[in-house]
């Protein structure tokens, strides 16, 4: 349950997006071509497809695009168990002839795809949380797609820093990360930013849990009570499965908490609000824009039958 | 009464005072009929709950697992395919067939990690930290040397790997040697030290590669082109088969003639018998529990080595996290395997057919839910193990029943 989930909403968007697009190309081929089906798969990352967070989404996103766009796509999950099987999957995914597969996560970009993409040039892949500049040989199949986390994070630290202004004591807010992920160096900085701004009184304790599973809440929640016992008066957690712990502590310590990627308002009244909301508005756009772009550019042509 | 002839198991059967030497007594008492009999229920049982659960067709299931394996490559003739070639059913044959020898080549040797400890009379359950260390060292050694030729940077790898592993399963065998520490206990905690401290080099630590790092992605540099291993079928990089399947193969050589024909072996399997009758023959305990150790964490040590050196040449968080459950797997399959070189080949090769078979990418998703694919396979590998564990039980029970009687039978009869 990693930063990336809020990517996952705009990952439907996204798809349905994609087909949309590639439905209107086949639409307007030819009258032989009216029959095909565009077909797209999506390759988990390691964790499942029931992790609860990145894949689940993942999969219940290709599953929407599926049913708002019916018989013309075709769709296909596969799922990741082991780190050898993400180069697998992408070859079976290009194998079966899906004109476009998804590689969900950031360890795509580092042999899977950079050994995949030139062998099936007919293919294109969109890699999701992939930086096309880090793939070795930057293939011309392939498109990366990251999100702007520091907007999400500048959003709660305002109203972190604006409530801690109005409570009682000195202004101190806090931030909780799994570990020194992109994603959570970037939160940080949108947050610290923000609440800087807002309030240039408030004191922000940005920390790393080290944990690099984001799976031990344990951790989380010690790092967030030793917050809590310094004055901190808000909890921003940015540590998926971890920062539950963080939002535990928050209520045992009654003071206020803030929910990362999904909104996370269900684990209490004392969960303030969510970074979630701007943040998939950023990611549509700017995924929306790369698929629009990608269409444009690379002919994505009708399956051969 | 011929069945009150005593066999070679019965006469032995109360000297073995270990556990594991028990279990090693009763594996070798079945023969070859009870493994194939309890596949062949783990399989039934399997399909039943395919059946059940799902509504599915067990038949058509196992059909599409098979397939999925890629060994029906073996009957088709007009093998010649290219990878390059989208949608050719062929060619992903092929590339299936490729995937389960590689993992083949994996589970023969976490096999023998396991099966040459329980020789000597111990448990390696610590072919996971084993895996690691070997995996850490082997990729590191492919990482340096870049100036070296192929041929014995690869043997370098390879050797560097073993050792490695060698050394982390040889203090589990020291341990055991010198303070009678039990080996399940020390080796389980050494998988956790292997865990943590290799999770930790790739994330953060000096393995990490800086560029990687920036990115957030917990992934290693990749290795030297000279230590990659060469492919002698498909495209690397492509997961073609390697030559590890050749060390692979070799391993069970060597396993077998250093058990079956060497002073060694024959020590080993002394004290895996019975290490007080074993002592008092002369034999050193102590020093046979630490070769033995290191003699099995060799083996998962090159196993380590095959998937940085062979694979993806390089480590991650996943690869040093999940792939190393593959070391597990191997208990299972030497106690299908019955510790033999040839048991450990085709129960390897049912667990990597099995696992490349349900693989979501193999399996129709109409015939069968990718989601549940997986679970599957470790159904019927979860059932495999039960019933390798009920066969004993089953053993010793039958056992038990015929010495009763026999007691019985002295008391009444004149």
């Amino acid at each position: 349950m990693k930063v990336r989930t809020k990517a996952v909403a705009a990952l439907a968007a996204t798809i349905a997006a994609v087909i949309a697009v590639t439905g209107l190309v086949a639409g307007t081929g030819t009258a032989a071509q009216d029959q095909t089906v565009v077909k797209v798969a999506l390759v988990t990352d390691t964790g499942g497809l029931n992790d609860k967070g990145f894949n689940t989404l993942a999969g219940a996103g290709l599953k929407a695009a599926q049913k708002t766009l019916g018989s013309k796509v075709e769709t296909r999950i596969y799922i990741t168990n082991t780190d050898a099987e993400r180069t697998t999957n992408l070859q079976r995914a290009a194998q079966a002839g899906y004109q476009l597969v998804v590689a969900n996560g950031v360890l795509f970009t580092y042999g899977p795809l950079d050994t995949v993409a030139p062998a099936f040039s007919d293919t294109k892949f969109l890699g999701i949380d992939v930086d096309l500049n880090a793939v070795k040989g930057k293939p011309q199949n392939i498109r990366g797609v990251q999100f702007r986390e520091q907007e999400a994070g500048c959003l709660v630290g305002n109203i972190a820093a604006l409530e801690v202004k109005r409570l009682a004591g000195p202004d101190i807010i806090s931030a909780v990360g799994a570990n020194k992920a992109t994603a959570i160096v970037r939160f940080f900085a949108g947050y610290q930013f923000c609440a800087k701004r807002a309030n240039p009184r408030v004191k922000v304790i940005t920390q790393y849990a080290n944990d690099p599973t984001f799976n031990d809440p344990a951790k989380c929640k010690a790092t967030a009570l030793s917050q809590i016992a310094r004055g901190s008066k808000v909890v921003f957690q940015v540590a998926g499965g971890c920062g539950l712990g963080a939002i535990d502590a928050a209520k045992q310590k009654k003071v206020w908490a803030i929910g990362v990627d999904a909104d996370q308002g269900f684990f209490g009244p004392h969960v303030l609000t969510s970074a979630m909301k701007g943040v998939q508005t950023a990611q549509y756009t700017a995924s929306s824009q790369a698929l629009l772009k990608l269409m444009a550019s690379g002919k994505l042509k009708p399956p051969a039958k | 009464m011929s069945e009150q002839a005593p066999t070679p198991a019965q006469r032995s059967e109360p000297e073995a005072s270990t556990v594991p030497a028990r279990l090693a007594l009763y594996q070798r008492a079945g023969g070859i009929v009870t493994p194939l009999v309890t596949t062949l229920i783990a399989f039934l049982i399997g399909g039943l709950v395919v059946l059940v659960l799902s509504g599915k067709n067990p038949l058509s299931t196992y059909k599409a697992i098979f397939n999925g394996t890629g060994l029906n490559w073996l009957f088709p003739w007009n093998a010649t395919c290219s990878v390059r070639d989208p949608g050719n059913e062929l060619c992903v044959n092929a590339t299936n067939l490729q995937a389960t020898l590689i993992y083949l080549t994996v589970l023969i040797l976490t096999g023998l990690a396991v099966a040459f400890a329980f020789r000597c009379g111990l448990f390696n359950i610590g072919g996971q930290g084993q895996y690691i260390v070997g995996a850490v060292v082997g990729f590191q050694v492919g990482l340096w040397f870049d100036s070296m030729p192929a041929a014995p940077h690869i043997l370098l790898a390879f050797v560097a790997a073993g050792l490695a592993g060698a050394f982390w399963a040889g203090i589990a065998g020291f341990l055991k040697a010198t303070l009678g520490a039990h080996e399940v206990i020390t080796t389980i905690m050494l998988n956790w030290i292997a865990y943590w401290a290799a999770t930790y080099l790739i994330n953060g630590g000096p393995l990490q590669d800086p560029v990687a790092e920036e990115a957030g992605a917990q992934v290693s540099r990749d290795i030297a082109d000279s230590a990659k291993l060469p492919v002698i079928w498909g495209v690397q990089g492509l997961q073609g088969l390697h030559i590890g399947l050749f060390v692979a193969l070799g391993a069970l050589v060597a396993y077998s003639i250093l058990v079956n024909r060497t002073t060694l072996g024959y020590e080993v399997r002394a004290v895996g018998f019975n290490p007080e009758a074993a002592a008092y023959g002369g034999i050193s305990v102590a020093r046979n529990y630490v070769l033995a150790m290191a003699i099995s964490g060799a083996f998962a040590g090159m196993a380590g080595a095959m998937a940085p050196l062979g694979l993806s040449f390089h480590l991650t968080s996943t690869s040093i996290q999940t792939d190393s459950y593959i070391a597990f797997l191997g208990i299972a399959v030497a106690l299908l395997g019955r510790n033999t070189a040839v048991g450990i080949f085709f129960a390897a090769l049912l667990f990597a057919a099995l696992q490349v078979g349900t693989r979501s990418a193999n399996l129709d998703p109409d015939v069968f839910q990718p989601e549940l694919a997986n679970n599957l396979t470790q159904l019927i590998q979860g059932l495999i193990v039960l019933f390798v564990g009920a066969e004993l039980l089953v053993l010793s029970v039958w056992q038990a029943r015929k010495r009763l009687p026999r007691a019985g039978r002295t008391a009444v009869e004149p």
